[in-house]
């Protein structure tokens, strides 16, 4: 197969080295998200929520239902003595986070368990939310 | 946990396989370094540590439940299995590693060989 050579291939090559450059930023500065991550499961009538806390004990952490959000707060602590580093890639200190729920959830049937640094917290949709089916007469 | 990056790694049959890069922290005094790693939803029967000439890896794997991705609604982060290497000179005495697991956090212990120490030296008054 022969195909045909463009002098403006190479050219247009260099353009993208330059766009590649500026627009590929560290991880650490495209990161928009704050600490602590979190994944929202649905399935069905359960909400679960998995919010990654390595080595934060559960008295650190505050798990709060406000109106229809649930509140994670809590602060992670150093756990390491004031040795000189030579790396430190991890963030520590407080933090806080507020996760919108889409509907309304029974307060009663809530959980939540701490796991090799995974929260998970389980929410039940409440009674009023749940579908209801109208009669046609 | 910010700077978790993603990495494709090829495993033995050439498959991509995305890893995920622990943040560590490596802290040094007299005796010994000690690296932390961030590894959340590894467990310890997980965690395989080698040192090989001059190359230690760690790698953790998770298990399948915490990465599938099964009805997701929002996310904001992705759980693979982890995997770092690191070169380290010959000043770590690699029969004395030791290593420790808590609450997704790994902490390596490297004692560093007697030799590099450092000592203290005594002046002798003339």
């Amino acid at each position: 197969m022969y195909t045909t050579y463009n002098l403006f291939n190479d050219v247009l090559n260099l353009r993208d080295v330059f766009d590649d450059f500026f627009r590929r930023v560290p991880s650490r500065a495209s990161r928009r998200v704050e600490f602590p991550y979190v994944n929202l499961y649905e399935k069905g009538d359960e909400i679960v929520i998995k919010a990654i806390l390595p080595c934060v004990k559960s008295e650190d952490i505050n798990v709060q239902l406000i109106d229809s959000g649930l509140v994670i707060e809590g602060e992670r602590k150093i756990d390491y003595a004031d040795s000189p580093y030579i790396r430190k890639e991890r963030d520590f200190g407080k933090f806080k986070k507020s996760i919108r729920l889409p509907y309304d959830v029974d307060s009663n049937r809530i959980s939540a368990t701490l796991k090799d640094g995974i929260m998970t917290i389980k929410l039940a949709k409440s009674e009023a939310a749940k579908p209801k089916k109208i009669e046609i007469k | 946990m910010t700077t978790e990056v993603t990495k494709i790694k090829r495993d033995a049959y050439d498959q991509d396989e995305n890893v995920i890069v622990p943040p560590v922290d490596i802290y040094e005094n007299e005796n010994e370094y000690v690296i932390k790693a961030d590894m959340p939803g590894v467990k310890k029967e997980n965690i395989d540590i080698t040192i090989d000439n001059n190359e230690l890896s760690i790698s953790g794997s998770v298990a399948d439940e915490e990465k599938s991705r099964e009805n997701i609604k929002y996310s904001e982060f992705a759980l693979y299995n982890f995997f770092r290497s690191f070169n380290i000179g010959n000043d770590i005495d690699s029969g004395k590693v030791t290593a420790n697991v808590c609450d997704g956090v790994l902490t390596l212990t490297l004692p560093k060989r007697e030799e590099v120490k450092p000592k203290k030296i005594e002046i002798t008054a003339e």
